[in-house]
């Protein structure tokens, strides 16, 4: 059968879809806010994982972070990169930043010590930073509650551990720390800044310094650092750069280890994926429920036409293209439904998207996974939520017309027209 | 004075025939009969007891004829006629369409037979609502894979010679009854079947419109050499058939 001959079965299913409009609009509208439902779902859904990874390696870790191959699990001060001598930092910060999708480097030192100011005392995990460079990693100098990065000399508390021992920006605290030669390093240092991340871990126990102030609380030569932490522009898809940074940094130093976040924060990868799949067990939970509604509306639609399709049959038209005629229904009753649901979900998705719902009068900040998330009810621009919701839609309408495709395509037709 | 359809040409339009050959033979050959059954029984399984709708027919007409079959309500026209045409399967018994015994085969050869050989006029028209009527009389070509555009010259010709030039565009519910059966019977003939098979299609039309429906059946009959089965107990039909076939209670009256 030619091209222009095939055109008569699509225009007659159309037609047959709007022979009952309000039954069609019914049927069409249950899937057109199936669809709206399971894009803006997937949409939240995306939007949790979005901040959970977001803030989950945008906090502190970056989303690549490179150490000593023997660093891991012990955390040992003296597993530096390069070895006891360390290494070119300058030379492995160049070599990093020159991979594609790379945003920014920082490097880190790592201890453990004791913070006191008067009467209290904290266990602090203390780190060593370069201020300017941890702007483009980490979020400490954006969450400063009060003051600023720390100077030489200078130390900037979480927000919990400053309550804790009763600090305030210009207060001292005194710090002490095992250091790398046996000793025991002690110093005071200024408080110069108070940051809040919103996770426990951090504003608990972290307490930042200026990389050569804790060096020399270490015993530490300069050039050594334990970790080099690196941001890159996806987020979501840490491992391509990665690999590019695995290898540019096996030829400025040997024996380091370079991992992505789906690595080293396994948890918060687990959880990315379970979210990823529970996008689906939405648009199908969806969509199962619309089918069943879908089908009863074909189902009576059919049994209406009972004598039509007998007469169809009578002249000649294959079961098989009965059948189809039912399946093309299906289809442009997706097609029509999508459209309709496009025309809503997509402002829909806009709107929230700039104007978060905040849901803070019921629901306060919470930590999950190592991770802050905001109690704002909002969605994250895809394409993906949107084509796996308008497959799930197609696919619904079709299913759905299988049933009625199948009792319209067995219809006796010599019964049926004598209305037997 | 009207000429009178195509009579019978087969010597024995009505009785028992002896097939030649067996299934999917043709029994007299080339320019053999149109449709031919032979002991041709439909039966109904219902409750208390099974309706014996027909009982051994055998009937054969011959290519070309305008035979009508009368009888009352009840009799087994409508049953015949849809054995005829392989809407439904026979109890018992063999039809021959065309020369080929269509009593076995399967649902999708019955409806290439259909598609091929057979036009079918219904007593309430039963086109389809969603087509216009030029749709509608193009519905069959269109199945046949007849290219559009001798599908419309096709329709052009014969629309105008049924008097429904310039309702092209009319959606079913908008033409009155006799303008519906018209299209039903252009659907049937403009795919040139072999056979028409038209069920009671004058009775639901006024006297005026039933003779101009029956002639432009008669002169499809005449210059295009179809062969036509009615139904009917309409008399005017009868008067006009080239030969009459009597029912009673699903038996052919001797």
């Amino acid at each position: 059968m030619s091209r222009g001959n095939h055109r008569i079965w699509w225009r007659i299913a159309w037609r047959n879809l709007w022979r009952n409009r309000r039954r069609t609009v019914f049927t069409a509208s249950a899937l057109s806010f199936g669809f709206v439902a399971s894009v803006l779902m997937i949409g939240y859904m995306d939007g949790i994982v979005e901040e959970l990874v977001s803030n989950g390696t945008r906090v502190a870790t970056g989303q690549v972070r490179i150490q000593a191959e023997d660093y891991q699990p012990e955390l040992s001060i003296h597993r530096t990169m390069g070895g006891r001598e360390g290494l070119d930092v300058d030379a492995l910060l160049a070599a990093v930043e020159a991979q594609d999708g790379v945003t920014g480097a920082a490097p880190r030192l790592y201890g453990g010590g004791l913070v006191s100011s008067g009467d209290e005392t904290v266990g602090a995990v203390l780190m060593g930073v370069d201020a300017a460079r941890e702007e483009a990693v980490s979020r400490f100098g954006s969450a400063l509650v009060a003051g600023r990065m720390p100077g030489p000399g200078e130390i900037v508390l979480g927000d919990a551990m400053a309550e804790t021992v009763e600090a305030e920006v210009g207060d001292e605290v005194v710090l002490v720390a095992p250091a790398a030669d046996g000793s025991t390093g002690n110093d005071l240092f200024s408080v110069s800044g108070i940051f809040s991340v919103g996770v426990g871990a951090y504003d608990d126990s972290y307490a930042l310094l200026e990389m050569g102030s804790l060096a020399e609380l270490m015993a530490m030569a300069p050039g050594r650092i334990h970790e080099v932490a690196v941001s890159v522009e996806r987020i979501r898809e840490p491992d391509i750069p990665a690999n590019a940074i695995r290898e540019a940094v096996a030829a400025v130093s040997p024996g380091l280890s370079t991992e992505a976040w789906s690595g080293f924060l396994d948890q918060l990868y687990f959880i990315v994926n379970y979210v990823a799949t529970f996008n689906y067990v939405v648009a199908v939970l969806i969509f199962g429920m619309a089918a069943f509604g879908v089908a009863n509306a074909m189902l009576i639609a059919t049994f209406e036409r009972r004598r039509e399709f007998a007469v169809a049959r009578s002249l000649g038209t294959s079961g098989g293209r009965i059948g189809r005629i039912v399946i093309y229904e299906g289809i442009l009753l997706g097609l029509f439904s999508l459209a309709a649901g496009m025309a809503l979900a997509v402002p829909l998705m806009v709107y929230i998207h700039n104007n978060p719902i905040d849901l803070s009068r019921f629901v306060d900040t919470y930590s999950f996974v190592g991770s802050a998330v905001r109690p704002l009810l909002t969605v994250e621009y895809s394409v993906w939520g949107p084509f796996v919701s308008a497959l799930a839609l197609v696919t619904t309408g079709v299913v759905s017309a299988l049933l009625p495709a199948w009792r319209a395509v067995r219809i006796p037709p010599a019964d049926v027209l004598a209305n037997r | 004075m009207r000429e009178k359809p195509t009579a019978g040409r087969a010597a024995n339009a009505v009785g028992a025939t002896t097939p030649n050959g067996g299934a999917g033979s043709t029994p007299g050959g080339a320019g053999g009969p149109a449709v031919r059954t032979e002991g041709l029984w439909k039966i109904y399984p219902q409750e208390p007891r099974p309706v014996e709708a027909v009982r051994g027919v055998d009937l054969e007409v011959a290519a070309g004829e305008f035979v009508a079959m009368a009888g009352p309500s009840g009799s087994g026209k409508t049953t015949v006629l849809n054995l005829l045409g392989g809407l439904t399967r026979p109890s018992k018994g063999k039809v021959w369409i065309g020369g080929r015994e269509i009593s076995e085969l399967p649902d999708r050869e019955l409806a290439k037979v259909r598609l091929s050989r057979i036009g079918f006029v219904f007593q309430s028209y039963n086109l389809l609502p969603v087509l216009t009527a030029a749709e509608n009389a193009e519905f069959t070509m269109l199945l046949q894979g007849v290219p559009a555009r001798e599908r419309r010259e096709r329709v052009r010709r014969l629309f105008a010679e049924v008097g429904l030039e310039g309702l092209e565009n009319r959606m079913p519910p908008k033409l009155s009854g006799g303008q519906q059966q018209r299209v039903a019977v252009a659907r049937a003939v403009l795919a040139e079947p072999a056979l028409v098979l038209a069920d009671e299609p004058t009775a639901n039309l006024d006297s005026s419109t039933a003779e101009a429906l029956l002639d432009v059946m008669e002169k499809l009959n005449r210059e295009k050499g179809t062969t036509f089965v009615f139904s009917t107990h309409d008399p005017r039909v009868m008067e006009r058939a080239g030969r009459l076939i009597r029912l009673v209670d699903g038996r052919v009256e001797e």
